[in-house]
């Protein structure tokens, strides 16, 4: 037997002194289920090469142990005003940063290491997950927000979550595990957004677990602008009954490497589930999108459109599995992903997978990775508009027909107000 | 105002300009015809700076300046403009912003005001009523999805937006309608002046009976072999290349 990566035996031994002082460590609930999980994560390790869904994501710059490096802090490209902000600070609730008061009745949005020190155990789920990343994060998760809305809500202006990454952190991971939960009619907007405001390296590892009740409608925006020496592996997983809508944007600029993965279980008629995303790297960034959508029962839809832009040596990994049951009949799944290659040396790897046990369906997936249209570009030249900015020009468009998914035109407006910022860095 | 002598120019290794000698003086236009694969595309990218062109002698001054030295913006804001024989579609890219970003593009060049949104819309407004054009076209993406006539008349409504001092057009009467040469006629008429000139590439007379030439060449296998006035045209419809070629 391989021995274990120097960042799992790093967790590992630290785990029976850390799970003394980890929220909820008066409930034996909360307790099994970290022991289970760290049992899970010591079984497999960091997933290797090896390992066909990470295939094309090597994690080996983080598990041989964190570095030193340090990366410029960038200030902030766009902003957003909303009235509700929770912050977390190198993962932990930050009252001083959060502005929660006022939230309308049947909204609840607190800390998860609050609620289970408060003895809120029952939010933890004990199923034992497979997920390697997942079962580190259950073993060692300490903090997150939980968001939990009665039925027949609305609120037309988005919940912010921050994560920030601060100086004076000593420790270098933060597992936050997020639980959501909407009840039945509720409609809701809320806005993800990992950040640094120092350039350490750390490791992100959120986990956030979605519960959508009959005809729920959760709209969910992520930024991902980690710092650039920093690793992001991120995972979403949804549950979807009838009717449920989940509309999922995830805009990656930041990070080292980043892998976002997201899981929907569509286990409702008229459900629907919407994945989209932009991700924008450079120099040797990498990203990787990863979504998987079960169709368990039958008449739902799912749809995703993934578009990426790379330069310099930059990578981008999208791996998208549809799955439909058996018995899921007159179900659509639709997928797309492009991705603009804008240097020589960028590459895209891409795998979509279509696992279909049901005779009538809808299926579509496509993917195309490929360069700037010079037809185009000569044409913008043709009428005066120099080739940088008939270069943003066309990477705006390009990247326009996702952005567009966007429901909320305010949050639709801050994403590309941070995509534009980032193509004139270039 | 342009100079072309002893133009070759190749593509792919392949040479498709064999040595084009040709002056354009201000207040002029020439029409070039000539058969399929002639080069008179192939001229009209070179002169107005697509890539993938080798020049490999010859040269091209436009205002006493060496044309070929300056990139295709450059050039289009020192004045020349091409009217595309296939316009290319953009997704994505709305005109309207892709013509104020253009006119504002040679304004700044010229150190002029640049328009902002309002402004720029009035200006289009006087050009989309003077052409034609439904104001519609303007929210579209560049050219997606539009039918052939209409690319050509938003080639004409870009071209009198920007007022160019070299016109060059490609086949910007093929695709269009009897009504809409016309239209698309005097909107090339109008931009006619002294200070300006223009080269009308085309396979039908008919347009020339709307513009008409100061001068006529035949441009076959990448070289004119044959310049005469508007009457040459006439000449050319009734006989046809092969026939003028052989003479
Ligand atoms: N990329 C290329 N590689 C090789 N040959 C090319 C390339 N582009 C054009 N050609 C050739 O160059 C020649 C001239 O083409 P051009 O488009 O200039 O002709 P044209 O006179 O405009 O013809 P038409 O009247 O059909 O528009 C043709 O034989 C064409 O096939
Ligand atoms: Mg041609």
């Amino acid at each position: 037997m391989n021995t274990l990566t120097p960042l799992a035996q790093d967790y590992l031994s630290r785990f029976d002194t850390a799970i003394g002082s980890l929220p909820g460590h008066q409930s034996s609930l909360v307790t099994t289920a970290r022991q289970t999980a760290r049992d899970i994560f010591a079984r497999q390790d960091f997933p290797n090469k090896r390992v066909e869904e990470w295939r094309f994501t090597n994690l080996a710059s983080l598990t041989k142990g964190i570095g030193d490096d340090i990366a410029e802090v960038p200030s902030a490209s766009a902003s957003i005003e909303t009235p509700h902000v929770m912050t977390f600070v190198n993962g932990r609730f930050d009252a001083g940063k959060s502005s929660l008061d006022g939230l309308p009745d049947g909204i609840r949005l607190t800390s998860l290491a609050a609620e289970l020190d408060a003895g809120n155990d029952s939010l933890i789920n004990n199923s034992a997950d497979h997920r390697a990343v997942v079962a580190l994060n259950t073993a060692f998760m300490e903090d997150g927000y939980v968001l939990d809305v009665a039925a027949n809500i609305t609120l037309d202006q988005p919940l912010r979550v921050r994560f920030v990454s601060a100086s004076g952190s000593v420790q270098n991971a933060r597992h936050m595990r997020n639980i959501i939960r909407l009840g039945d009619g509720s409609s809701l907007t809320l806005l993800e957004e990992h950040t640094a405001e120092d350039g350490h390296s750390y490791f992100a590892n959120p986990m956030t677990d979605i519960t959508l009740e009959d005809g729920a409608n959760f709209r969910h925006y992520k930024l991902q602008d980690e710092n650039l020496v920093a690793y992001h592996l991120a995972n979403t997983d949804c549950l979807l009954k009838d009717n449920a809508t989940y509309e999922n944007f995830s805009l990656a600029v930041g990070a080292k490497l980043s892998r976002n993965e997201l899981t929907t279980t569509i286990v409702g008629a008229g459900a629907t589930s919407i994945l989209n995303g932009a991700y924008l790297m450079r120099g040797q960034q990498h990203s990787d999108t990863t979504t998987v959508t079960n169709h368990l029962v039958p008449e739902n839809d799912s749809r995703q459109v993934y578009k990426g832009v790379l330069d310099d040596d930059s990578r981008g990994v999208f791996q998208g599995k549809i799955h439909i049951a058996e018995n899921a009949q007159q179900v659509s799944g639709d997928q797309l992903s492009k991705a603009l290659l804008l240097s020589d040396r960028a590459t895209m790897a891409c795998k979509p997978e279509l696992q279909i046990y049901a005779d009538d369906v809808k299926c579509s997936h496509g993917a195309t990775s490929g360069e700037l249209d010079e037809d185009a570009l000569f044409y913008l030249q043709s009428r005066g508009i120099d080739a940088v900015t008939a270069r943003k020009m066309l990477i705006e468009a390009f990247l326009a027909d996702a952005m567009d998914e966007i429901s909320d035109e305010a949050v639709k407006v801050y994403f590309s107000g941070i995509a534009t910022a980032w193509l004139q860095k270039a | 105002m342009l100079e072309i002598k002893d133009l070759h120019a190749t593509i792919g290794g392949k040479e498709i300009l064999k040595g084009i000698t040709l002056t354009i003086n201000a207040g002029e236009i020439h029409a070039v015809m000539g058969p399929n694969g002639a080069g008179k595309s192939t001229l009209s990218y070179v002169l107005a700076g697509r890539s993938g062109y080798e020049v490999t002698s010859g040269s091209v001054t436009y205002k006493g300046e060496d044309l070929l030295a300056l990139s295709p913006d450059e050039r289009a804001c020192k004045g020349i403009f091409l009217a595309f024989q296939y316009p290319v579609e953009i997704p994505g890219v709305a005109s309207a912003t892709f013509m104020k970003t253009a006119y504002n593009a040679r304004q700044k060049y010229r150190g002029e005001q640049e328009v902002d949104a309002m402004e720029f819309l009035k200006l289009v407004r006087v050009k989309t009523k003077e052409l034609g054009i439904k104001d519609e076209m303007l929210k579209r993406a560049v050219n997606v999805g539009f039918s052939g006539g209409e690319k050509k008349r938003n080639e004409v409504l870009q071209m009198a937006l920007l007022e160019p001092d070299l016109m060059l057009l490609d086949e910007t009467d093929s695709g269009l309608d009897i009504d809409a040469l016309k239209i698309a006629a005097d909107g090339i008429n109008r931009l006619r002046s002294p200070e300006r000139a223009g080269l009308i590439i085309t396979h039908y007379q008919r347009l020339l009976d709307y513009i008409i030439p100061d001068f006529v060449h035949v441009l076959a296998d990448g070289r004119i072999v044959k310049s005469g006035d508007k009457s040459l045209a006439l000449e050319l419809e009734e006989k046809g290349y092969a026939e003028m070629s052989a003479a």
